[in-house]
Order: C-alpha cells, then structure tokens, then sequence
C-alpha cells in the first residue's frame, strides 16, 4: 500500500494571543494521498490556512503528528524543514511573497539555486515562459500587477517539480477572470508534474475542481478524511 | 490651511505614543546633552575664572617685564598707586643634587608673596619660614615631582645655578600656578635675596618679573591699565589684571570648548541622520492614513502642518531630555570635576551654554525633519490603492528647497558665531556635507558594482541574495552607508588628529634634532664652553648665538596688535640675535644683508613665511622693546628659516651695531651621542653652574603630552558622535528588520537554511559597513589633513592603526547591528512573519 503524501494525527495549535492562548485547531487527522487534489474550505478565522502551514512545516504544532512522504515533520528541526521544503514541496501564498528586492527572474530561481539545481536561471526563465511571462524575467515584482506576481510566485513554487503543492487562496487578491487564469495554470503544472494539491479556498466552484472537499468549523474537521 | 484641525489631527496622532520614535530622541537627546555638557562646564570654568581672577593673577593688577626688574622709576609708579606691591622673577634654571640634575622652573619671591591666596607646604608651615631656611643655608620649596625625580626629602640639600639650598617643605598648592603658562619643569620657590650670589638673574640673562598690585577697593582696572601704558610709555611692560586673571586658561578653555562643541554639532548631524530616517519611516507607516486624511478633505498645508506639529512635539522632548542631561550631569558630577580640574570651576546651571545647545538641537532637528515632511504633499489619496511611498521619490518642491537651505545658513551661522571662529566653522560644515555627498554617491557605486556582480553570484545564493538586497528596489544601501559613514567619518577624521597631534612632534623631529639647548651662557663664558665641546669626540656639532628678547610693540608706527592681529610674533616677547654675516642655517630670499662695520639706523632682517602671514614688506618699521629700550628698526631682507629642525632659528636678526651692546646671553645647541648626553651635562654644568639646559628630547616629551590631553579631550567630544553613530545604525537596522523577516520567512519557506540567510544578511552588512569605513577613511584622511593643514600648521601623515580600525569597525558595527535584528527574525516561524503580511 501506498503511504500518503501528508498524514495528520490528532493534531492541534494554540497561538499566544495578546490575551492569552487561541486555540486554533483541534484533534485534527487526515490523510492526502499522493496525486490526490485536496480543497480545504470554511469560514474566515477557521483555521484552513494554519492547516496548510503545519502541513508546510511553516508552523509548529502544539500537539499530535505531521508526516510528509514519510517523514516526520514534528520532529525536524527548522533547517531540516527548509532542506525538506526545497526537495519536496512548492508554496503559493494569497499575498504572494515574492522577494521584493530581486527580479522576477531572480525569484523563481532561488528554490533552484538552493537545491543545487544546475542551470537554475535557464529553468527559471522557462518557468516563468510557462507562465506566460518571459518578458517579464527581469521586472522587480513592484513593476508587476498583482496577477503577475502570482503566476511568478507559482512559477516559483513549481519550478522545482515539487512533490507537494500547497495553495492558499492564491486567487484571494486577485479578481475573477485574472483568479480563472491562475487556477488554470496552477491545475495544469501540478499535473503536468503529478503533484499532490492542498488548496485553501473560499471559491466553492474553485474548490469542486478537486478531487476531494474538506470544510473545517472553529478548528475542527465537519467531514472525514 | 487650519491650525486648529492640524493640532486636533497630530494630538489624536500622537496619542498613539512614542513607538517608532525612541531613535528619533536618543539621537537628538545625545546631540543636545553633549553640548550643553560642553558648554555647561565651559560656562562652570568661566565664572570661576572670574570669581577667582584676583587669587588666579596673586593680585588685583600685575605689571610684568621681560628680561629685567623694574627700574626706579617704574618701582615709584607702582608704590603710588599701588597699596602694595609684590616683586616676583620666573626663569629656568638646573636643579642639582650631586651628578643628578634636573630642569626647573624657578620662583623667586619677596617678603609680600603671595598678595593673595595661601601657599600650601607639606609639612604644613609658612612660606617665609619655609624660604628663610637654617642655619646659614637658605630655604626653598619644590614641586612633589621634582623632589621625587632628585630624590630630595625635606631637610636635603641641592643647588640652583651654583647656589645651595636646603629644600623646607614640598609645595602642595601655588595659588597663582594656572597664570604661568607653559612651563618646561615642574616648579621651585626661593626668596629672590637668596639669589644675589647667583649668575641666575643676571642682566641679559632669561628671566621675566611680575609686579603684583594690590589696588584700592573698587578700583577702576581699566583705567589703572590705561595709565599705567600711558605714564610708563617706554617700560614694554604686559598688563593683567583680575578681570581676567589667568587669559591663557581663558583662551584654552574658550578655543578648546569650541572646538569641541563643533565635534558635538558633528554629532548632532549624524543623529540628523537618524532623525530624519525616523521620520521617514514614521510618515512611510502613515501613508495610508494621510491617503484617508486626503479623502476626508484635508489639503496639503493642513496635512503638513499636522505632521510638522507632531515632528516639533517630539523634537520638544528630545533637546529638553538633552538638555537635562546635559545641565543636570555636570551638575551631578561637580564634586569630581572639580577635584580634576586645573582651574577653579563654579558649577551651576547656566542659561546661555543650554540656549545654544537648544538652538543647535532645534535647527537640527529642522533641517533633517523638513524634506522628509515635506514629502507628505506627494501622498495622494490613490495612494491608498498603490505602494505607499513609491511614488514619493522626488524632490520636494521648491519651497522646501529653499526653507532647508536657509535653514542650513542659518545652522552654519550660528555655530560660527557662537563658536568665534568662522573658518573652523566653515570647514566642518563643508567636511560633513562633502562626506554626505560622498556617502551618498558611495551607496549609489555599491548599489552599481553589486547589480554588476549579480551575474557572477549564480550557484551563490546567499552571495546573490546578498548582492540583489544592496542593488534592488528599496536597497538597504543609502540608509545604512549614510547612517553608520557620517559616524565614522567624524571618529576617522578625529582618529586622524589624535595620532597627528600626538605624534606631530615626535614624528618630525628625532633625526635632526639637537640633544640640548644651553641658555644662559654669559659672553665671557662662551669661549670654554666651546672649547669643552669641540674637544669632546661624542659631540657631533655646536651652534651658537647672541640672544636677546625683545617685544614688537608697533609695526609702521601703529601698534603691532593693529597690523598682524592675533599672529604669534606679536604675541609677548621673541629672542632675537644679531649676526655680521648671514648664518649657515639661513638664506636670504629678499632684500638685501647689510655689510660688515655698517653703523647706519638699525636694520632687521625677518622670516619670510612670517613676514608674509603678518602683511609686512621691505622697508617697513618695527619698533622692538629690548629691556625697556625701544629700538626702531627697518626691515631690510626676508630670510627662509626652517623651525622645524629645532634648531636654531629666529623670526628676527638684527645688525650687530643696533643691539650687541645691551647687556645678553647666549644660546646653544648641542648635538651629540645619546649615550653621552648625561656626561656632557654632567661636565658642563660642573663648569658652568649658571646655565641652564634644557634636554630637547624631554621638552618634546612634555610639549606632546600637552598635545595628547588635548587629543583626548578631542576623543571624549567624539565618543558621543561614536554612540550616536550607532544608535542611528541600530534605527537603520531596525527600519530595515520588518522586510528582512519577510525574506528570511519566505527564503525558509523556499528551503533556505537559517545558516544560509544569515550567511546572507552578514554578507550584504558587511559589503555595506565596508564601503561607509572607506568613504569615512577617505573623508576622515581629508578632514584630517585639512585641519592639519589649514588650522594647526602641522604637516600631516596617515594614521594607518586608526583608519583601518574606523574600517573594521565600520564592518564589525553594522554586522553587530544586522546579526541582532537578523537573530530574531530567524527564530521567527516562517507562517508567524507570512501571516502577519496576509
């Protein structure tokens, strides 16, 4: 049997508050297989983007297990998270997070360059072609509009052919028809490269596109994995 | 434009508290504490000087007298109107026990010394009964340093100029030591009827008389003055009195505060730096508030007032904290200051030094908070829906222009005025805008070189991310190169003048200096004692001249003060010789030498670089005081004498026929083996009793420790543009710490290792620290060089030690400031920086 790409077990999070600790997730367990397309939707404050981060290893549970492509990620420290990052996951963040201070170019390529990946700029600039945005390789990402900057930042979250693909509300700044182009895209390269999507949204039609649907409430899973 | 809805906006602004702003006061705070300290203490010296005027002179007037005591004539003018009158000769002479023998400077006093103030002895007993001596001997006192040097306890014995005199008591306190001025050897007190058999106050010999008055209460001093110039016309007499009572400390302590308080203002502006970035950084977070004033109807003049108000609110604060610190401290510290100071100290808060320092902190603050207020006016109300400050890059407009650079004049002025020396002014204020400017074109040739090198750093990442941070769109580079070189190039140019003051002397002098100068020598002694020297293989050569001292007192018949103003010439008495023929280590570049057996009107031959300094020509008049006498003479040839060697070298020469017959001395110079030097001392002063010897290699070392306090002093103003320089690096890091979190959390989420990014910061810091302590190198070197060169005269030499260390400190200061920020961002969690950016 094949092992899941992300298994969760019994996993919570409380965050310090400036009045105290907020529980955040509750005895979360799930499984993502591999290859699979997972929405995770729910209200604002529901905690679907705390889901996504601990699945990245960008946040540190409060409790319970995390495992990504067998490995423990509870127990890695935060430089073995970023060295599993950089081997086996791409992030596309709602705000995008794209380094400010280096072109285009320069961002998809960073992911590369830290792998090791030799020709990194060369990959990166065809990334950035698949994404319709050759011409733009050398623009800081002030110079782009907000749909621009998202097909660099999922050119650079895919760039690496990651084994895992991670998604938050990458429409959420965007309007409508610029949002359409970027789920196309984002559907089209993960499959191109056969990874598995973890895709918070709000866009019940964006969400119906995957394979599977999970709502969270208050932290808390309403159907089961 | 209301003032009303603008105090309204920036009152409820400021309720918001000072978060953001503590840079923004501690580098104002710093500014204005540490001048108004300097000021403060200035001002503490000043009232004690004055208080203590009459104790500091020994008297209410003093008449003094080179070369001679008063004649008969001048004794019955000062008994007249004088209510008393004490009689006081100053000179050098040798103090011997055995074959030791050390350089003094002696006082010998009468029965009415001190006039006032107390001499205090260790152990404890008057100072006549100390001077009147035992037995047959007579009594003297001594410096605890000399005493100590000669091994000399009380009830020993040592001798002056051939004269025994058993030392009473050591001599604790000299209530009139601070009017002496510099003096080569620590001190010695005789009765001056102890030295009849001495050669030491002989006529022609070095010495110089101070008459103390005492004059009725509530004398006019003025007046006395007056008349004493005008009914003692010929005397050549200097006159001091209690308004004034010791005016070289005055001067000191007024040029060297001045100076010190341009260091301040140097540090004043690098926290302009600061402040000005705070204010950047305050008015770049409220942008979206502006936008929202704006589309609430708010025009340009009420949002820039709003903003102006709050800015003049906090800069308030800041100089009244610096202020208190600065009147307060002193204040506070009184007791120890005090006991360390030479002069008497009245420490009070004093209005004027706090004014100045206020005015100072007020148009700092002005000029660096105007630009960056006046950038609100390109916040519009679409800024609301784009980046923030992006757009607000240009220059502001004209007005603003013109207010900062009326600002700046006004700035300039002030320090000019206050600091009395405009010159001095002039170049601090070009030195720190030509680093600024320097700064500024340095962080745009980093910014240059790093797009360059992007290329080169594939495969580097951290390199590259490093090099894309310098070179990118809101680069770090201006900011950090600005706020940490400003700093650094004041220390360097500082670091500059400490090395070269500290070893001007040193430096220039030991391979040609002479190990001795003999003065002192009677005309009937010259004979054997050259005659001793030359047959002795260890001496390598002698030179000697007549020498006598004399006062230019007019120039062209008008008075000499009038013509050169404050030149160094004219300021007390010059040695001056006479020569048939022109001296070998002398070349006449004007003029004409007179002939040999020429018995015309007294000629002059003077240095050329002074001649130049003080405006004279061929064929003008001087009119020196010798020994009362004046003497007119006419200027008939410039000579090039080079004073650096030493050697022997005189501003004036004079045809033998003019002068040879006033009664004079002789001075020479001796330059032998360093091991034999105490020998030759040894056998001359065996022979001669009466001359004095002054070891050039000891007075350079007493001349250079005057000249390192002063570098000290120096260092001290500029540990608090050090502090400050940092504290605008550690606000320069802060401001820059929000984005480097974001890319450390977006580079970790990427797979970036904590090692790597900091790798990273470490490298863009340092390239950054590197390239502000070059240009501070650089600009420190020519600051350096210049105030060597423009203001003390001294040639200048790189302090290579000091400069490197401005360049690593540079390095080391701004890798302190960013791995402190950086840490924290590293520790972060990459979704706690994300998230607070969604």
């Amino acid at each position: 049997m094949i092992p899941p790409a992300i298994s969760l077990v019994d996993v919570s999070l409380s965050l310090q508050g400036n009045a105290g600790p907020v529980d955040i997730l509750h005895a979360i367990t799930l499984d993502v297989n591999r290859g699979e397309t997972l929405a995770l939707v729910g209200p604002s404050g529901s905690g679907k983007s705390s889901l996504l981060m601990l699945m990245g290893g960008l946040e540190l549970a409060s409790g319970g297990t995390i495992t990504a492509l067998d490995h423990d990620l509870s127990a890695m420290s935060e430089d073995e998270l970023a060295r599993f990052r950089r081997a086996h996951m791409g992030v596309v963040f709602q705000s995008f997070h794209l380094i400010p201070t280096m072109t285009a170019l320069e961002n998809v390529a960073t992911p590369l360059e830290l792998a090791g990946t030799r020709d990194a700029l060369a990959l990166a600039r065809q990334a950035l072609a698949d994404v319709g945005l050759a011409e733009r390789a050398d623009h800081y990402p002030s110079q782009l509009s907000g749909g621009e900057q998202q097909r660099v930042a999922l050119a650079r979250a895919t760039a690496p052919r990651p084994d895992i693909l991670l998604a938050d509300e990458p429409t959420g700044n965007l309007d409508s028809t610029t949002g359409e182009t970027i789920i196309e895209q984002l559907f089209a390269l993960r499959a191109a490269h056969g990874a598995t999507l973890v895709l918070v949204t709000h866009d019940p039609a964006l969400a119906t596109r995957c394979d599977r649907v999970l709502n969270l409430l208050d932290g808390r899973l309403e159907t089961g994995a | 434009m209301s003032l009303r809805h603008a105090a309204r906006i920036a009152r409820r602004e400021l309720r918001g508290g000072l978060r953001g702003f503590g840079i923004f006061l501690a580098c104002l705070a710093l500014g204005v504490a540490a001048i108004s300290g300097i000021g403060s203490v200035r001002a503490a010296i000043e009232a004690g000087l004055v208080q203590e005027g009459a104790a500091l002179l020994g008297g209410d007037a003093e008449i003094e007298l080179t070369y001679r005591f008063a004649s008969e004539t001048e004794l019955d003018w000062m008994q007249a109107n004088a209510t008393e009158v004490s009689e006081i000769a100053d000179f050098r002479s040798m103090a011997v026990v055995g074959d030791d023998r050390a350089l003094t400077q002696v006082k010998s006093v009468d029965d009415a010394y001190p006039l006032v103030g107390t001499v205090t002895l260790s152990p404890d007993m008057p100072l006549d009964q100390a001077l009147a001596g035992e037995d047959t001997l007579p009594g003297a006192v001594m410096d605890r340093v000399l005493a100590d040097r000669l091994g000399l306890t009380p009830g020993n014995e040592f001798a002056l100029g051939g004269t025994p005199f058993r030392l009473s008591a050591i001599l604790v306190n000299e209530p009139d030591n601070a009017t002496g001025g510099f003096g080569l050897g620590p001190r010695t007190m005789v009765a001056t009827s102890a030295l009849a058999e001495s050669n030491l106050l002989s006529p022609g010999t070095l010495f110089e008389t101070q008459y103390r008055l005492r004059l009725p209460p509530g004398s006019d001093l003025a007046a006395y003055e007056a008349k004493a110039k005008a009914e003692l016309p010929k005397s050549g007499l200097r006159w001091r009195d209690a308004r004034n009572g010791a005016p070289g400390v005055a001067t000191f302590v007024e040029r060297l505060s001045a100076f010190l308080v341009l260091v301040g203002l140097s540090g004043l502006a690098v926290g302009g730096v600061g402040v000005s970035a705070a204010v950047r950084a305050y008015l770049s977070a409220k942008a979206a508030t502006i936008a929202t004033l704006r589309t609430l109807g708010a025009t340009n003049g009420t949002v820039f007032l709003a903003y102006a108000l709050q800015i003049a609110a906090l800069s308030a604060l800041g100089i009244a904290i610096g202020l208190a610190l600065g009147g307060l401290v002193p204040l506070a510290l009184a007791p120890i200051l005090q006991t360390q100071l030479p002069v008497p100290a009245i420490f009070s808060l004093y209005p004027a030094p706090l004014f100045e320092a206020a005015l100072y902190g007020a148009l700092t603050a002005a000029l660096f908070t105007l630009w960056p207020l006046a950038r609100t006016e390109s916040i519009r109300a679409a800024t609301l829906f784009r980046d923030a400050m992006g757009a607000a890059a240009r220059l502001p407009r004209a007005r603003y222009i013109l207010a900062t650079l009326a600002l700046l004049t006004v700035l300039i002025g002030t320090a000019g005025a206050f600091s009395g020396s405009f010159r001095l002014t002039g170049f601090t204020a070009l030195g720190l805008l030509g680093a600024l400017l320097l700064l500024g074109l340095s962080a745009a040739l980093a910014r240059f070189i790093a797009r360059r090198l992007r290329p080169l750093a594939q495969g580097r990442p951290a390199l590259r991310w490093a090099l894309a941070a310098i070179s990118g769109p809101r680069s770090e580079a201006l900011p950090v190169v600005l706020s940490l070189g400003l700093g650094l190039t004041v220390l360097a140019t500082v670091g500059q003048l400490d090395g070269n003051l500290r070893g001007a002397i040193a430096r220039d002098l030991p391979t040609i200096a002479p190990s001795y100068f003999f003065v002192d020598i009677q005309k009937d002694q010259m004979p054997g004692f050259t005659e001793q020297l030359e047959g002795d293989s260890a001496v390598s050569k002698i030179e000697n001249a007549p020498m006598l001292r004399g006062v230019i007192s007019h120039i062209n018949n008008r008075p000499a003060r009038e013509v050169a103003g404050e030149h160094w010439v004219v300021q007390g008495d010059r040695g001056i010789t006479y020569a048939t023929d022109i001296p070998d280590n002398t070349r006449v570049v004007a003029g004409n030498w007179w002939g040999s057996g020429d018995i015309g009107p007294p000629q002059v031959s003077f240095a050329a670089e002074e001649a130049e300094e003080m405006g004279l020509s061929l064929g003008d008049t001087l009119t020196v005081n010798v020994m009362g006498r004046d003497i007119e003479a006419t200027i008939t040839s410039f000579r090039e004498v080079d004073f650096s060697t030493a050697g022997m070298g005189f501003v004036m020469i004079m045809d033998p026929a003019s002068v040879s017959a006033a009664p004079h001395t002789y001075i020479a110079t001796v330059y032998a083996e360093p091991d034999h030097e105490a020998r030759i001392l040894r056998e001359l002063s065996q022979r001669f009793p009466n001359i004095t010897a002054i070891r050039v290699k000891d007075a350079i070392a007493r001349v250079t420790e005057m000249l390192s306090s002063l570098a000290s002093a120096t260092a001290w103003g500029a540990s608090a543009t050090l502090l400050t320089g940092f504290l605008v690096l550690i606000g320069a890091a802060a401001a820059g710490s929000p984005a480097r979190a974001h890319e450390a959390a977006v580079l970790k989420t990427l797979g970036a290792t904590r090692r790597r990014i900091l790798s990273s910061f470490l490298i863009r810091s340092g390239l950054l620290g590197l390239a502000a302590g070059t240009v501070a190198l650089i600009a420190g070197i020519t600051g350096g060089w210049a105030v060597c060169h423009f203001v003390f005269d001294t040639d200048f030499a790189v302090i290579w030690p000091s400069g490197l260390a401005i360049i690593l400190g540079g390095v080391a200061a701004t890798l302190l400031a960013s791995a402190g920020f950086a840490l924290r961002a590293l520790a972060t969690r990459p979704a706690r920086t994300l998230r607070s950016r969604e």
